[in-house]
């Protein structure tokens, strides 16, 4: 469970990138957030996992407040919560698995580290991460020789790897052209179904939204303009979330399961 | 006839800068302060040319290497390559955790930061030279001052070059470790060092080069290897056998350069 008590966030040049914030996420949603960019999406998703720290409210997370977390406590709340990235964030000069293995950091003592001696268990955890996104065979492959959405899926395995109660991807599809972004989005869905792990991912694409957003919840100059069922959330919300009238780049196009009924 | 200027829009060109001139005009005056005879080195072309002709006995013999003498080369010269690589491998060993320690990208807060870098610039300021004389002084003559004296310099070398490359790798593997509950012990490990290991190991290779080249310097003041020789060979001015030495260094370091430059060349 995921608490926003009137969270805060102002940057040091001024920008309030998130204003009173006040939401609940129950443990197993899914849930998607849209706005423009600016809107605010980014730092909400890092203020759930502190990295980026709230000047005013709060945020609880499993009972513990990032707020007053010290740097510990923040350390270990953060290995609960995975994290995937519009860039994927890889070491590209390394291998697939080191990469996976990053998310079992958090299990693994410091001379173990030092040295990548991984415990078996561990390597057998990020092996099979690296199943569940259908890449195990790329493990010993360096990651800077994998195509966009194989880089995108190796940082889901390495979320994965943390074995984490929460998932937070963000613009996880912004990279990636339309038929890998859907490949990417199912990814995301089954973990969120399969293994009920709550998962927020922002998007910039509205029909995305509608198709994988259980619940979908609107920014706007970082407050909460809409939130609400993914299936009742039509052309007018989006229109009232954005703040203006929707054109083709708010929209992926080539939908795919099931045609998107958003209009361009 | 319009100017570009005259068009709305487009801004007029901007004045020539007068920068370039003088700085010129700066360069020329110093040099004529130095080598005038008041104020600087005193430096007399007439005499200079004059002066050539007595370099010409000690030219003839250094054209004419005595070959005999090579056996005597090699051993200095062994001594020189495993001063080079001990040092280097000690230097650059030690310089690793302190580039960590010198980037704003993997330092823990601004005053280690602000430490670290000050003494590596006091390290950096301090030529090899006067490294050996110190050790020299401290421990005597042979290998052990050589050694030491370029453990510094290689520790000032890739320190330096290893802390700036880590200030610019991508940030986005520090914040994907940052956002799994990493230390920053493990961030700098995995998702730093693999960035940096090739730009390491390049370096180190380069800190390698240099002390080979440096070895002739170190010698002089008694701290070992080829350049130790080479004392001994002008002292007695011995030109000739001056000659091999030079001869035998150049082509090590030659051979030396063309192989770290293909080997840099496959690592970044």
């Amino acid at each position: 469970m995921i608490t926003f008590d009137k969270a805060t966030v102002t940057y040091p040049g001024g920008v309030h990138a998130l204003k009173d914030l006040t939401l609940e996420i129950p443990d197993g949603e899914m849930l998607v957030i849209v706005g423009l960019s600016g809107a605010g999406k980014s730092t909400l998703i890092r203020a759930i996992n502190g990295l980026v720290p709230l000047t005013g409210g709060d945020v609880v997370v499993n009972g513990v407040s990032v707020r007053d977390a010290s740097s510990k406590q923040l350390r270990e709340l953060r290995s609960h919560i995975g994290m995937i990235f519009q860039t994927f964030n890889l070491v590209k000069r390394t291998s697939v698995i080191n990469n996976v293995l990053m998310g079992r950091l958090h299990e693994t003592s410091t001379w173990r580290s030092l040295l990548g001696w991984y415990k078996p268990d561990d390597v057998e955890i990020a092996m099979r991460a690296l199943e569940r996104v259908d890449i195990v065979e790329k493990a010993y492959v360096r990651a800077a020789n994998l195509s966009g959405g194989q880089q995108q899926r190796v940082g889901i395995a390495r979320a994965l790897a943390q074995e984490p109660d929460f998932l937070l991807a963000d613009e996880p599809v912004a990279s990636l052209d339309p038929p890998t972004s859907h490949v990417v989005m199912r990814d995301l869905q089954r973990i969120n179904r399969e293994l009920g792990i709550t998962t927020i991912v922002n998007l910039h694409f509205l029909d995305l939204a509608k198709v994988y957003g259980e619940r979908i919840i609107g920014l706007r100059d970082g407050e909460l303009v809409y939130d609400g069922d993914g299936a009742q959330a039509d052309e007018h919300v989006f229109r009232d979330i954005y703040g203006r009238s929707l054109t083709a780049d708010d929209v992926m196009g080539q939908a795919e399961p099931e045609p998107a009924k958003i209009s361009a | 006839m319009t100017t570009a200027a005259q068009v709305s829009g487009r801004p007029a060109k901007p004045p020539r800068s007068r920068a370039l001139i003088a700085g010129i005009v700066a360069f020329v005056v110093i040099t004529a302060i130095s080598v005038s005879e008041r104020f600087g080195i005193g430096l007399d072309i007439v005499e200079l040319i004059g002066d050539l002709w007595r370099v010409q006995p000690i030219l003839e013999q250094l054209v004419s290497p005595n070959w005999e003498f090579l056996p005597k080369v090699v051993d200095p010269m062994l001594e020189t390559l495993q001063i080079a690589i001990i040092a280097a491998f000690i230097g650059c060993g030690i310089a690793l955790p302190i580039s960590f320690l010198a980037s704003r990208t993997t330092v823990p807060n601004r005053p280690t930061l602000t430490i670290t870098r000050g003494i590596l610039s006091v390290v950096r300021a301090i030529p090899d030279f006067l490294y050996a004389l110190i050790f020299v002084a401290a421990v005597g003559i042979g290998p052990l001052p050589g050694i030491l004296a370029l453990i510094f310099f290689n520790i000032g070398v890739v320190a330096k070059l290893l802390s700036e490359t880590i200030d610019g790798v991508d940030p986005g593997p520090i914040e994907a470790a940052d956002a799994g509950g990493s230390t920053r012990t493990q961030m700098v490990r995995w998702s730093v060092l693999p960035q940096v290991l090739p730009n390491y190991v390049a370096f180190s290779l380069y800190a390698f080069e240099l002390n080979v080249r440096a070895s002739t310097v170190l010698g002089f003041v008694g701290a070992g290897g080829i350049g130790f020789l080479l004392k001994v060979q002008y002292g007695f001015s011995l030109w000739s056998n001056v000659s091999v030495i030079i001869i035998s260094l150049f082509v090590v370091v030659f051979f030396i350069e063309i192989v770290s430059i293909r080997l840099r060349r496959r690592l970044v």
